[in-house]
């Protein structure tokens, strides 16, 4: 059954057994859980999940590989069984966009989102001993391409 | 906040579980040892600080209309697809 919750973008309408689940919730935000995935309206690379448990909260995300070519995290065994798989199960890695006020983007590299599609769970990990910032700007791209 | 002095070498607990060591204090850093249950997690407190304040701001610092132009800004520039 279709439910629909209040959010700063209006209502939204989505059905409880397809929601994305963090089983303990982002860093510093424990009590988001459960986020609705957002379909795409415009081509490109961002999307946006939802916060069901605070109609506040939303956030974009991207794949940082996109970007960032060499980019990778593994989740380790502690980490696999938050997300429920096994090490022969995939896993995906999405990093949290941030807008600024001049409406260019960041990518919080140092904290990057583990998501396990088998579940449909997820994790935000901090590396805590890596060179990634909070707050990575996309590379250059060559005046050509622009 | 509880304030308690300890010297290198000693220790506390803080329930049954988890127990912090002083390890030596060295060119005014203090090394602390800790152990604890797998499931806790431990952080230093300026970067976990720095991720929630990031995560925060990221959810609530945009509108539709960012999202879209953004994402129509990027389409040339993904690698993949």
């Amino acid at each position: 059954m279709k439910k629909t919750i209040t959010t700063r973008f209006g209502e939204v309408e989505y059905s409880p057994d397809n929601i994305l689940t963090f089983p303990e919730g982002l860093v510093g935000l424990p009590a988001l859980h459960s986020f609705i995935v957002m379909p795409n309206t415009k081509k490109g690379p961002l999307f946006w999940i939802q916060s069901v448990d605070d109609p506040l909260m939303a956030f974009i995300l991207t794949d940082p590989t996109d970007f960032f070519l060499d980019y990778n995290v593994i989740p380790d065994e502690k980490e696999r069984k938050l997300l429920g798989i096994d090490s022969t199960e995939q896993s995906v890695i999405l990093s949290i966009v941030t807008v600024s006020e001049t409406r260019e983007i960041t990518l919080n590299l140092a904290a990057p989102i583990i998501f396990a599609p088998t579940t449909s769970r997820a994790i935000q990990v901090i590396l805590e001993d890596s060179p990634y910032s909070t707050k990575t700007k996309l590379p250059e791209i060559a005046a050509s391409q622009k | 906040m509880l304030v308690l002095s300890r010297k290198p070498g000693e220790g506390l607990l803080i329930g049954d579980d988890i127990t912090v060591k002083i390890i030596e204090i060295k060119g005014g850093g203090i090394r602390i040892g800790i152990e604890a249950p797998a499931h806790m997690k431990i952080y230093r407190e300026e970067v976990y600080d720095r991720i929630r304040k990031e995560n925060i701001s990221a959810a609530t610092n945009w509108n539709m209309n960012d999202l879209d132009v953004l994402s129509g800004n990027l389409e040339h520039r993904t690698t993949k697809k």
